[in-house]
């Protein structure tokens, strides 16, 4: 466990040190503000009613749910392997008394907390704008909502970045990693359009289950089937993207 | 004496044929330990696979009794290592890098990180990145990551490159020392071939991935005028046959 925890503490220092953190929480703290701006306009322009307080984090997240976050879970996972792989960095720790799946694991849970930190960034800010700007609808029953719509996106972010995680481990270069990922996130949303009907197969429709929980009647079959497909994506990539880290020369 | 290092019937072979093939060489507690071959001989390869960067194809390496390729934590535990080239994050300062290192490792706290960067003649640049370091000095901050852990176990590629006068009379300085008082042993890879001479006292020679032979300097000096006579002599009656 000792080695697990040293490769932990050093994932997240190198990706605090790397200021890739800072970078997504400015960004993100842009996209609030902006979302905000366009409300208050909205409001004060066209006389449209906008949201409330508490609507405002769930707007918030159904906008970057399919922007910066997973752009930023890309760009996180990109750098952690891929960048690592091309300065030949790997090596400082694969020559520790660490096995591989425990260097492996680490550094996918070094990007599971930067994911939580940026989720919980966005909450706090946007039900902080939300409060500060729009017609007060806080009660307790309401921010349950926004919290579990914010905790169980997580889900689908991690699945995302395990994903991004293989394609790293097959393809060599950054870019062509970045490239593909958009591809086939970009493909598998068009598919989803296309062929609505099989669209609970694709994970990109997962990203938005959030919206699962907070209806009035909670779908329960509907969740255990998508928290179903994505724990087999989950566990399909991580076995297939650890296999090829295991092998691989360094 | 104890056998620290057992290297049997190793073989590693790329898709362009090239590699090393049945490879044995037994390391013994003490040993500075010279592995010389032409370019391309295969000494990165078998340090690799000694370090578990690349699984061989066949054989074992064993560690302390441990086998690197099924207990890989337990064979690395007591091994400090350099291979082919000193790597470090360039974004984070030469202390900062240390203390990745030693995370790994029980007992190495911020004193031991002063003591190997002062011994690496380092410290005074412990606060800078080593994007700005020279090649010698990147170098020097490897060496210091190797020896960071009080390894019993050092394996070192080509630690001398770019290193200038001074830094590989330190270099021998800490390899003589360590070897002296903690009884380590090394397993140093070099082709400033007099270094070796000064620096170690057995040598083992690889030609197109075959270990030619194993032998003491003592003997090879009983010999040859110098190791580079033995070397020479050793590589080209191989390349005759």
């Amino acid at each position: 466990m000792l080695e697990f925890k040293a490769a932990l503490t050093n994932e997240i220092e190198k990706l605090y040190k790397r200021k890739k953190i800072i970078v997504a929480m400015v960004i993100s703290l842009i996209f609030i503000i902006i979302g905000q701006l366009s409300m208050v306009v909205l409001r004060t322009g066209f006389g449209l009613r906008g949201v409330s307080s508490m609507d405002f984090p769930i707007l918030v997240l159904s906008v970057v749910v399919n922007t910066i976050l997973p752009l930023f879970t890309a760009l996180v996972t990109i750098e952690s392997f891929s960048g690592e792989f091309s300065q030949n960095t790997m090596k400082i720790a694969l020559t520790r008394p660490i096995s591989r799946l425990k260097f492996f694991t680490a550094k996918l849970t070094a990007i599971i907390i930067f994911i939580i930190a940026n989720l919980l960034f966005v909450m706090i800010f946007s039900i902080l704008a939300g409060c500060l700007f729009n017609s007060n609808s806080f009660t307790l029953l309401s921010v349950l909502r926004v919290l579990l719509s914010y905790i169980v996106t997580l889900l689908p972010m991690v699945i995302l970045s395990i994903i991004i995680v293989f394609f790293t481990n097959i393809i060599r270069s950054g870019i062509g990693v970045f490239f593909m990922s958009i591809l086939v996130f970009v493909t598998f949303k068009g598919l989803g359009i296309i062929f609505y009907r099989y669209s609970g197969m694709f994970f990109t429709s997962m990203m938005n289950w959030y919206s699962l929980f907070i209806m009035d009647t909670i779908p329960t079959f509907k969740i255990f089937l998508q928290f179903m497909m994505m724990l087999s994506y989950g566990i399909i990539f991580f076995t297939a993207g650890y296999y090829i880290f295991e092998k691989k020369e360094f | 004496m104890e056998k620290i290092i057992e290297i049997k019937n190793l073989s590693k072979v790329y898709k362009n044929g090239r590699g090393i093939m049945d490879i044995n060489i037994d390391i013994h507690k003490g040993d500075i330990f010279g592995f010389l071959g032409p370019n391309g001989a295969g000494k990165t390869t078998a340090m690799k696979v000694m370090t578990g960067l690349i699984k061989p194809d066949s054989g074992d390496v064993k560690i302390f009794g441990h086998s690197i390729v099924d207990e890989y934590e337990k064979a690395m535990t007591k091994v400090g290592c350099i291979i082919e080239t000193a790597e470090s994050y360039l974004y984070l300062t030469a202390f900062e890098n240390l203390k990745q290192v030693s995370r790994y490792y029980k007992d190495i706290d911020d004193n031991r990180i002063h003591e190997v960067l002062e011994l690496t003649g380092l410290l005074k640049y412990k606060n800078e990145k080593p994007r700005k370091f020279s090649l010698g000095m990147k170098q020097r901050l490897g060496i210091a990551a190797a020896i960071l852990s009080r390894p019993e176990v050092i394996i070192l590629d080509e630690p001398l490159n770019g290193l200038d006068v001074e830094g590989m009379i330190s270099m021998r300085n800490i390899i003589k020392d360590l070897v002296e008082k903690e009884n380590a042993t090394f397993f140093i890879s070099s082709h400033l071939i007099h270094d070796v001479e000064l620096t170690c006292n057995q040598i083992g020679v690889l030609y197109n991935g075959k270990m030619l032979n194993t032998d003491t300097m003592k003997n090879i000096l009983n010999n040859y005028a110098t190791l580079e006579n033995y070397f020479v002599s050793e590589v080209e009656r191989n390349a005759r046959i």
